[in-house]
């Protein structure tokens, strides 16, 4: 996914991540592959050490029994902007 | 789930202000408390509010106090109540360390806490320089 909202992952909208990520029986890794760094989805500092700013590029992955489900719904917070479009 | 408390203890109106920007975060922080000590409070009023605060939080796991600074007087009179397995002080608060301490949501002993909340503390102070410096960057390195 690309970030494509003005401040990137920021502190809200990586806790807007968190609470997604939270609701489902899934284990969400974000990363950035440029820089080798992946963030556990459930844990906003980690999240906010990926420094993803705006047009960054970041992998989002999910293992576990919801894990299409939590792939679909943090996709569609960075599809929208977090709501900040 | 028995969740450890969490005590944040400042001079002047950092405490509360890091308390407020951790909410505006992660949301209500119900566990954690914010003292500001007025630089010209009384010692003995500051204690009363810190033990109320303490009170308020620790149910049954215990509480974390979160001072500004090494050998400042919050840290000083928060350092009265230390008593190891029931009030743990770590020093030099960021809101790295706020936001970790209300978010934390398994069981863990408060000695355990503490330590991962003076780690992180330290984790979270970064040349950003370098860390948004693709080719550089190693988190661990």
């Amino acid at each position: 996914m690309t970030l494509i909202n003005e401040l990137g992952l920021h502190a809200r909208a990586a806790a807007q991540v968190v609470r997604e990520a939270a609701k489902y029986d899934a284990r969400v890794t974000i990363s950035r592959e440029d820089r080798d760094v992946h963030a556990d989805a459930r844990s906003i500092l980690d999240i906010l050490y990926l420094a993803a700013g705006l047009g960054k590029e970041v992998l989002i992955q999910a293992e576990g029994a919801d894990a299409d489900a939590a792939l679909s719904s943090i996709s569609d917070l960075f599809a929208r902007g977090f709501g900040e479009l | 789930m028995s969740k450890v408390g969490g005590v944040i203890i400042s001079h002047g109106q950092l405490a509360t202000e890091l308390l407020s920007a951790a909410e505006a975060v992660v949301g209500d922080i119900n566990q954690i408390r914010a003292v500001s000590i007025g630089w010209h409070d009384d010692v003995e009023a500051a204690k009363g509010e810190i033990q109320h605060a303490i009170a308020e939080v620790s149910l049954g796991a215990g509480a974390l106090l979160l001072t500004d600074m090494f050998g400042g007087t919050p840290t000083n009179i928060a350092a009265m109540f230390f008593k190891e397995g029931e009030v743990e002080i770590v020093t030099g608060v960021n809101l790295p360390m706020v936001i970790k301490l209300a978010s934390l949501n398994r069981e863990i002993t408060l000695t355990e806490l503490a330590k991962e909340v003076e780690q992180q503390g330290k984790d979270a102070i970064t040349r950003a320089g370098v860390l948004l410096e693709p080719q550089k960057l190693r988190k661990d390195a």
